[in-house]
């Protein structure tokens, strides 16, 4: 190789090399605050069938945030909020947040929602020391042990399951059985539920598997009978949860049925369900505390549906919701002075009861699983309605 | 001007700017790259496989996977010094590579494709549920590697690895490819039945051809583990295999620099387009469908019909020495 060509092409190289590092521009006082921005990052799964779970929850903060800025900001600073797509995989993730905190250099993050992504993803906000609200991930180990700057505003794994124990036994359930799916989400809720179980001091009289994505859940329902079960505990999702209601009702057995929060919605489900009265014992947990067409959420579904044309008004907006006016508060109570110090600690010591859950969210410095209110939904003369609501502890 | 382009001044500005980019980029261009530098280890080893053996064999994400879980679980229950760990993950990688190809040798085409697909899903399906080893669909986290005295900063000491890695790795495999081994390779993938007339030990070739893919892809996965930090199922999932594929049509089937320009163009690609959200699909497969469509020999063969010096026979010549 000529010296002149060597000289280019080092050259060349070292241009681009400055010419990246150039663009990644260098931090001042505190990062991601101006006298009149506040830059705060999400990171989650904005593209695919799993969107849901972080573009449309990140459509109900930005409501939020919008109808902050509307009213003149937090303290003068409009919040900016910028997404960036982990598509539920680790190494996305990683290279979501290092781009969220080191290219577009956020003042926080607010946002997280499949658990691995997240927790790929913790390392770097922990070494960097960026606040972090999760919005949607449910891994305990997010927030469990409690990390000053690591917050939750989702019911954590454990709760669910520990909620559906609990309101079985609250319910005067004597013989309380499982059907689960044992695949990566079912064993994340299946091993809280049998060690909620051991914890009551109680067994379940039967322990039933059946596939994510079954045709058939006859047997499932037989033995479900031969045992007796007065209360089923259902660890499911919708489509299998349909099956076991199908099958336990063609049966002619009607045990009282307790979902988990993917059927939620149970109007929705029993319609997927499609055998009127099959859902009529079902009562569901969920992390909201109202419906999506409840009159107390018709201030947001206009909101958000104004806001973003193409989305129809639903829970996960709700979650994002919550989530956004939680932050909000933060925000205020860290004042004019915002570093990412004081906002840690105003969130901390923080209680704020949001439009769309049943209970606050309320953060303590020993606890940052800050959402623990489930509230349950159930058929009420054929509408869906909130049935009741468990504080749920471990 | 052409000169400018030819392989050997490409190849030494890649090298240049990679050596540079941990001096001057923010840790997110630093991840960037080190990712980049292990797909290039992927999709070359790959490349051997599928490009030159004409093995069409789906295991690859499989045997990364193996690479990963070992050298992470290693670290994290032995703690084991991280280099250890990375090569009794290669080590392993490459004993399952060897026992992927005692069946698969006796398969062919589609069947070869079902049978590794089938190992692939097996594989995976032990990564999820062997809770009480691999920790269940949750994974696990790779205790944070030490690199002192030569950096306090364990990225940047994985992305010095995993540089030296390719460095030795790339010349490694031009050098297997443009001997006797390569030939076979290239003999078996035209005809099988040719090749054995001509003396080729084709069950031998076809098992070297296995094992060298699996040490790269084992080296990639231990390198995958200490950069991410975390080990879990999805990383190694089939939509993995779709990537590790795209990156070597794109790129250039039967090119170990196809395999280098596919790895970091994709890379480089995802990044661009992240802020495009929804175009990223849609882009991926319509590059894909431009490339089998309009340069089905990938980037290289434009670049070999352009450019000097991008060509790659099978044999040394002079310009190499």
């Amino acid at each position: 190789m000529k010296l002149s060509q060597l000289t280019a092409t080092v050259g060349a190289a070292a241009l681009a090399a400055t010419w990246i590092s150039i663009a990644a521009a260098p931090a001042r006082a505190e990062t991601g605050v101006t006298d009149d921005t506040i830059k705060i990052g999400a990171l989650g799964v904005l593209t695919g069938p799993n969107a849901k779970f972080g573009d449309t929850i990140y459509n109900g903060v930005e409501a939020v945030y919008r109808q902050a800025n509307a009213a003149g900001g937090i303290h003068g600073r409009m919040i900016e909020y910028v997404r960036e797509d982990d598509r539920c995989q680790a190494a996305e993730a990683v290279g979501a947040v290092k781009k969220l905190i080191h290219q577009h250099q956020v003042f926080m993050i607010h946002g997280g929602a499949c658990s691995n992504a997240s927790l790929a993803a913790k390392p770097e906000i922990v070494a960097v020391g960026v606040p972090w609200v999760i919005t949607a991930s449910t891994a305990s180990s997010l927030t469990d042990p409690v990390h000053p700057r690591i917050f939750t505003t989702m019911l954590a794994g454990w709760m669910e399951s520990y909620a559906q124990v609990q309101y079985a036994i609250d319910q005067g359930m004597k013989r309380i059985a499982i059907v689960a799916q044992h695949d990566n989400w079912g064993r994340s809720r299946y091993d809280p539920l049998i060690e909620a179980f051991k914890r009551q001091g109680i067994e379940p009289v039967a322990d039933e598997e059946i596939a994510p994505d079954p045709s058939d859940g006859t047997p499932q329902a037989l033995r479900l009978q031969a045992a007796q079960a007065d209360a089923v505990i259902l660890i499911l999702f919708p489509k299998a949860a349909a099956v076991v209601l199908r099958d336990t009702y063609k049966i002619g057995y009607r045990p009282f049925l307790i979902g988990g929060s993917t059927v939620g919605d149970v109007g929705v489900f029993a319609s997927n369900v499609g055998i009127p009265g099959a859902a009529d014992k079902l009562h569901a947990v969920s992390t909201i505390g109202y419906t999506a067409d409840d009159p107390a959420m018709a201030e947001w579904k206009a909101k958000v549906e104004a806001a973003f044309p193409n989305d129809t008004f639903n829970i996960y907006h709700m979650f994002g919701i919550a989530s956004g006016q939680f932050v909000v508060e933060a925000l205020r109570r860290a004042g004019r002075d915002l570093t990412r110090e004081s906002v840690s600690q105003a969130m901390t010591d923080l209680s704020v009861q949001t439009d769309p859950y049943a209970g606050p969210i309320t953060c303590t410095p020993t606890n940052h699983q800050c959402h623990n209110t489930a509230a349950w939904f159930g058929l009420v003369d054929g509408v869906t309605n909130r049935v009741g609501v468990t504080a749920v502890t471990r | 001007m052409r000169r400018l382009f030819s392989r050997r001044n490409v190849v030494a500005a890649g090298l240049v700017f990679f050596a540079v980019l941990p001096f001057v980029a923010n840790p997110y261009v630093i991840f960037i790259g080190n990712l980049a530098l292990m797909y290039i280890l992927l999709s070359v080893g790959l490349n051997m496989l599928l490009g030159y053996a004409g093995q069409l064999a789906f295991a690859h994400a499989a045997l990364f996977g193996v690479g990963a879980y070992t050298t992470g679980l290693l670290k994290l229950e032995l703690d084991l010094h991280y280099g250890l760990a990375l090569v009794a993950g290669v080590g392993l990688a490459t004993v399952t590579g060897l026992a992927v190809a005692m069946p698969a040798l006796r398969l062919r085409g589609l069947y070869l494709a079902l049978a590794t697909v089938a190992f692939a899903q097996a594989t995976l399906w032990v990564f999820t549920h062997w809770n009480s080893v691999t920790y269940g669909g949750a994974g696990f986290r790779v205790p944070p590697l030490d690199f002192e005295p030569f950096t306090p900063r364990p990225d940047i000491g994985v992305y010095a690895l995993t540089y030296v890695i390719v460095l030795a790795s790339v010349p490694l495999g031009w050098n297997l490819l443009r001997s006797r081994v390569g030939r076979a390779w290239v003999a078996i993938r035209e005809s099988e039945v040719a090749a054995e007339s001509l003396g080729i030990d084709i069950t031998r070739y076809k098992a070297i051809a296995y094992v060298v893919s699996a040490m790269y892809a084992g080296t990639a996965g231990g390198l995958f583990a200490g950069m991410l930090g975390i080990v879990t199922p999805e990383s190694f999932d089939l939509f993995q295999v779709i990537v590790h594929f795209c990156m070597v049509i794109v790129g250039g089937l039967g090119s170990i620099w196809g395999g280098v320009i596919g790895a970091v163009g994709l890379v480089g690609l995802q990044e661009v387009l992240r802020a495009f959200r929804h175009l990223q699909e849609i882009a991926f497969g319509g590059l894909i469908l431009f490339t089998v469509l309009v340069i089905p020999g990938g980037a290289v063969s434009l670049l070999k019909r352009y450019l000097p010096g991008w060509k790659e026979p099978l044999r040394r010549t002079e310009h190499d020495e």
